[in-house]
């Protein structure tokens, strides 16, 4: 059982996920919440951003401004797009040379993908899907994750192995805003990987709009209520100006894209409003709404838990619901409404 | 990582007792009997065949036994005490206090009866019980017996050669199957047995619907039926309502029966006469429980499930050709039912049937000679009827079910039942609606309050009743109509 | 390669999360008495390999690491059409996380001398989907994960596999061997067939697996082998809401104005 002498090992990283010039937006979350993390830290530890990829000067500068200290790049063609073999080994090498002592890695497709990867082969203690970090007395990370539904946050923690890591939902924590002028090391690494020993090749990519759900300050979900039409809650959302949303149900089912999904293995969000249509208010959904300011609930089951967790229910047909609150809201728009 | 002679030897060890699985598993003819249902009847009739080594498959379309069974409620258990024993039996309480309302739009009369004998073993042979929990206890007691039981598997037809149902279909891939026997055991809705001709499709009038509720409340829920009901720990109350606070306007009525922590409460009543009168169950269901002789037992309940179905309603006139060759009817399926309010039975009946079902084929198989059971037997007529020469069994070798049942308690049931419903859809108007307005109205009057002497009271409600029923001649004629219900 | 592919994949019983009750009174969750079922990914994870199957010819063989009483899995997993099942239960196993897991899979891959290891994208009760991804990494074998799609190249020794990423999908081709995750939902899985089923729950008997029979060394796996560590559970709050149940929707529009939120 190979433990490791936990005081060789400092810093905190932080995974910035890429895709062709683009950056996972939870990356700044993370960046974000490890300088909160830093405090607790030794004076002399630095707050790291990882990135790896192909043309990353833009990246990596954006990951000064962002709050980084310093930013370790490794920047070949061979790492785009991702792969997990290629990133693994890159990433491996790193951690045996530098040694840190946190790795937070965003909790998206690819990045518990690649955690995954590269946990095993330094025998770390990886948290999956975490919601809360924070620092004990003894300078070991606390993860905290929902857990049993979101009934209860369960703390992990890793006392006698590193790097110490974790992927964190995103949508959690608010990123910092960019501060050109804050300043930071730019590094770059020796790319320890050649494509002749990699073992998987993409053919093909396509990726659409990727949708920010956790940012919108209105939120329309649906659920597996609509039935596959999302024609009602598209309208209901136009209405609203808000951003279309999914329970797990409605995405499994194929009718909305996994970059939608709210609850756990999706994002949170925090909008101002968050209107649930047809979603029954399964504890793994509540958990990445809960936070909203004001809840509405849409269901045809007057039982549904979702109206114990909303501030204003109906019950009756969604599909009626929505096309006359749609009407509703577009009347009160009016201003002959507001005037009287 | 693996050294591979060290696994060499483990596995010369381990393997050689092991049968890898079979590239295509094939049980056709391995099974003496398939039973299409695993509830109350099927499941008696496999207990009753396994208890004699009879090879039984019990295919079950739900989940597990009972998952697709709506009724809570009363279970007499005279059959199965006899069969499998009461031990471990998922009863609720015993049934300790009976009792028997009229309900108006806003009043009651009714009458509790609370008999001290049922207080004491065998309580009667009447439990209220949850079935979906009781006929899964009870296919338990099959597969103890010896029975394999299958689930999520629906029998979708029959095969048929020469005559002979020879075995099923099913919804599954390769879904095919033969036995020898096939007992049809598939509730009220059987589109099985329908569908391969063996019983003509319900009318409408003999079809009611049943709607259910399960209720809980809130702390202590058990406590709380019981300072309500005024039970004990163990004993229970079954409620019984008609009239026109009950089921409406219809042809029915509603129960209440408590049971461990919860309490079933629903009613029943004609389809036809929810169409005729476009009656929402789940609507009527309601407002029986917001009946103000009813809604204080539910003050502050909460619902913990819902659920309907429909029930045949037929009595001994329904009953369809019970044997055919190589399959036979029980239970729900044969029409062995009484349910539609005024008479609540039917449960002791899908048991007693296949009870009765179970040892014909039983007798059936003994009848025939062992050496002739395997390929190559032939049907009493001599000709060989199965393609594959597996053994048949013809009706005529299963008589002693339907000759059995003619002298149970069973059939005599419904034909007293026969008789009763044609009374009671005669009289249906003065027996829903008018008496029990009228006995509200004589009872309200008889203890009327107020400073006139008893005496005048009990005359004018008298008069009331009579009046409704159209004089004494009436009443008298109405007793004699109905001398029956009393012996 | 000439041989037919050796198809391997790891399955779990869980707890049935809609079985899974919440008292009314206290809040707490009741998992105990809930059925025990197939992991609903694990589904999606048998009918990829099935395909393989059918496609290529390949032998397909199910195991799960846990106690004897996951056994109604592994007849599940036979009566869809795999070709064999096998129990890898030890009490060495006892108290890992994803670490020592995952390394016991990949020794039962290699049991097995599997060219491709397939399972589900994540356990309904745990939800890390670390698992399929470390045994690759144990192994070091390549790995597909959130696969959508499968299409076997035997002739190039090739698995190509359309996967889910965000906002879109991309197509991975990956050298044998490979361990592949199973999008959940992604494919539509086969109902068993009824002669497999009834000979899975009347007569099939599991291969049985110990620590030895897979050469784990105990110290490898278990709990002192599992670098997390549970360090405390706290309640969460409950967030306070109206609970309002409005008739009309004219009163609904009319409290979101009064909330501000239109």
């Amino acid at each position: 059982m190979p433990e490791v002498d936990v005081d060789e090992y400092s810093d905190i990283w932080v995974f910035i996920e890429e895709h062709a010039g683009e950056v996972a937006p939870v990356s700044w979350e993370l960046l974000a919440e490890a300088k909160k993390l830093m405090d607790e830290k030794p004076d002399d530890e630095e707050l790291v951003a990882l990135a790896i990829g192909s043309d990353l000067e833009d990246v990596a500068e954006e990951a000064i401004a962002r709050g980084a200290d310093r930013v370790l790049v490794a920047d070949d063609p061979i790492f785009e797009p991702y792969r997990a073999d290629p990133y693994g080994k890159q990433f491996r090498e790193l951690v045996a040379e530098r040694k840190p002592d946190i790795a937070l890695i965003g909790g998206t497709t690819t990045g518990r993908d690649f955690a995954g990867r590269v946990a095993v082969p330094t025998h770390a203690g990886l948290t999956a899907d975490c919601t809360q970090l924070g620092i004990d007395d003894e300078g070991h990370l606390e993860a905290g994750r929902p857990a049993f539904g979101g009934n209860v946050v369960a703390t992990i923690k890793c006392e006698n192995h590193r790097p110490q890591m974790a992927t964190i939902r995103p949508g959690v924590f608010e990123p910092l805003d960019r501060d050109d002028t804050r300043d930071g090391e730019i590094e770059y690494v020796d790319v320890v990987v050649t494509e002749e020993e990699t073992v998987t090749e993409v053919l093909e990519r396509e990726v659409g709009e990727t949708a920010d759900i956790t940012d919108a300050d209105r939120v329309v979900a649906a659920g597996g209520g609509i039935e596959g039409d999302t024609g009602p809650i598209e309208r209901l959302a136009e209405a609203l100006d808000a951003e279309v949303a999914a329970s797990r149900k409605a995405v499994d089912e194929g009718w909305m894209p996994h970059a939608r999904q709210v609850g756990q293995t999706g994002k949170t969000v925090r909008p101002e409003l968050y209107v649930a249509v047809g979603i029954s208010g399964a504890v793994q959904h509540l958990e990445g709404m809960n936070d909203s300011d004001v809840v509405i609930a849409i269901n045809n089951d007057p039982n549904a838990p979702i109206f114990d967790h909303a501030d204003y229910g109906i019950v009756g047909d969604l599909f009626e619901v929505c096309d006359e609150l749609v009407a509703a809201l577009e009347e009160a728009d009016d201003p002959q409404e507001v005037l009287a | 990582m693996t050294d591979s002679t060290d696994n060499g030897t483990e596995s010369a060890d381990d393997q050689p007792t092991r049968t890898p699985p079979p590239a295509q598993p094939n049980y056709d003819n391995t099974f003496d009997a398939i039973v299409v249902g695993a509830g109350l009847a099927g499941s008696a009739a496999a207990i009753t065949m396994a208890n004699e080594d009879l090879d039984v498959l019990m295919i079950e379309r739900g989940a597990y036994p009972g998952a697709k069974n709506v009724f809570g409620g009363v279970m007499y258990t005279p059959t199965i005490r006899d069969l499998v024993g009461m031990d471990g039996a998922p009863i609720e309480r015993y049934v300790g206090q009976r009792r028997y309302a009229m309900l108006t739009e806003e009043d009651e009369i009714g009458a509790t009866v609370n008999i001290g004998d049922w207080h004491e073993e065998p309580h009667n042979d009447s439990f209220t019980v949850l079935r979906g929990d009781f006929d899964e206890w009870l296919a338990d007691q099959a597969v103890e017996a010896g029975a394999t039981l299958i689930t999520e598997t629906t029998v979708t037809d029959l095969i048929r050669e020469n005559g002979y149902i020879v075995g099923v279909e099913t919804d599954r891939p390769e879904g095919a199957l033969r036995a020898p026997i096939v007992v049809l055991a598939e509730g009220g809705n059987s589109l099985v047995s329908e569908g391969a001709g063996l019983k003509p499709a319900p009318d409408r009038k003999d079809v009611a619907v049943a709607v259910k509720e399960v209720i809980e409340f809130p702390g202590d829920s058990a406590q709380v039926i019981e300072d309500r009901f005024r039970l004990g720990d163990e004993d229970g109350a079954a409620y019984h309502y008609f009239g026109e606070g009950a089921a409406g306007k219809s042809f029915g009525g509603a129960f209440i029966y408590t049971n461990d922590d919860t309490v079933s409460v629903g009613l029943a009543y004609r389809i036809e006469d929810s169409i005729t009168q476009g009656i929402n169950p789940e609507k009527r269901l309601n407002e029986f429980k917001s009946h103000p002789a009813v809604a204080p037992l539910f003050k502050d309940a909460r619902t913990v499930e819902y659920t309907a179905k429909t029930i045949p309603e037929g009595g001994a006139e329904a009953m369809p050709k019970l044997v055919h060759n190589g399959a036979l009817l029980v239970g729900d399926t044969a029409g062995l039912v009484l349910n539609n309010g005024v008479h609540l039975e039917g449960t002791n009946m899908a048991v007693e049937s296949g009870y009765h079902a179970g040892k014909a084929v039983v007798e059936a198989f003994n009848s025939i000679p062992a050496t002739e059971r395997t390929a190559g037997a032939t049907a009493a007529g001599g000709q060989t009827a199965r393609a594959d020469g597996g053994m048949v069994i013809p009706s005529s070798h299963l008589q002693s079910y339907p000759d059995r049942l003619e002298e149970s308690f069973v059939v005599k049931n419904l034909e007293h039942y026969e008789w009763l419903i044609h009374r009671v859809t005669e009289d249906k108007e003065l027996l829903f609606e008018e008496l029990p307005a009228a006995l509200a109205d004589a009872a309200a009057e008889y203890f009327a309050i107020d400073r006139e002497p008893k005496q005048v009271h009990g005359a004018r409600a008298k008069e009331r009743v009579l009046g409704t029923l159209g004089g004494l001649r009436g009443l008298v004629k109405l007793g004699w109509r109905y001398r029956k219900i009393v012996r | 390669m000439t041989d037919n592919w050796t198809v391997v994949v790891g399955i779990k019983q869980v707890p049935d999360e809609d079985d899974v009750t919440i008292d009314p009174d206290t809040g707490t969750l009741n998992r105990a008495e809930a059925a025990a079922i197939l992991n609903p990914p694990d589904r999606n994870a048998l009918e990829a390999a099935l395909q393989l199957k059918d496609e290529v010819g390949a032998e397909v063989i199910a195991f799960t690491m846990g106690p004897p009483t996951a056994t109604p899995v592994l007849e599940l997993a036979v009566a869809l059409g795999c070709d064999d099942a096998a129990l890898i239960s030890d009490m060495a196993f006892a108290g890992s996380d994803t670490w020592p897991t995952s390394l016991t899979l990949a020794y039962a891959a290699e049991y097995f001398d599997a060219d491709v290891g397939i399972f589900g994208e994540e356990t309904t009760d745990s939800s890390t989907g670390q698992v399929p991804p470390g045994i690759a990494a144990h192994l070091d074998w390549a790995q597909l994960t959130y696969v959508a799609d499968l299409d076997p190249r035997p002739e190039d020794n090739q698995l190509l596999a359309t996967r889910d990423v965000e906002g879109g999908h991309e197509v991975v081709a990956a050298d044998l061997p490979v361990i592949v995750a199973v999008g959940y939902g992604d494919n539509d899985p086969r109902p068993a067939g009824l002669h497999r089923k009834l000979y899975a729950e009347t007569e099939f008997e599991p291969m049985e697996l110990d620590a030895e029979a897979l050469g784990i060394d105990p110290d490898e796996v278990g709990l002192d082998a599992s670098p997390t560590q549970v360090g405390g559970m706290d309640t969460a709050d409950p967030v306070e809401r109206e609970q309002e149940v409005v008739d009309s929707v004219e009163d609904l529009a009319a409290a979101m104005a009064e909330e501000g939120a239109v």
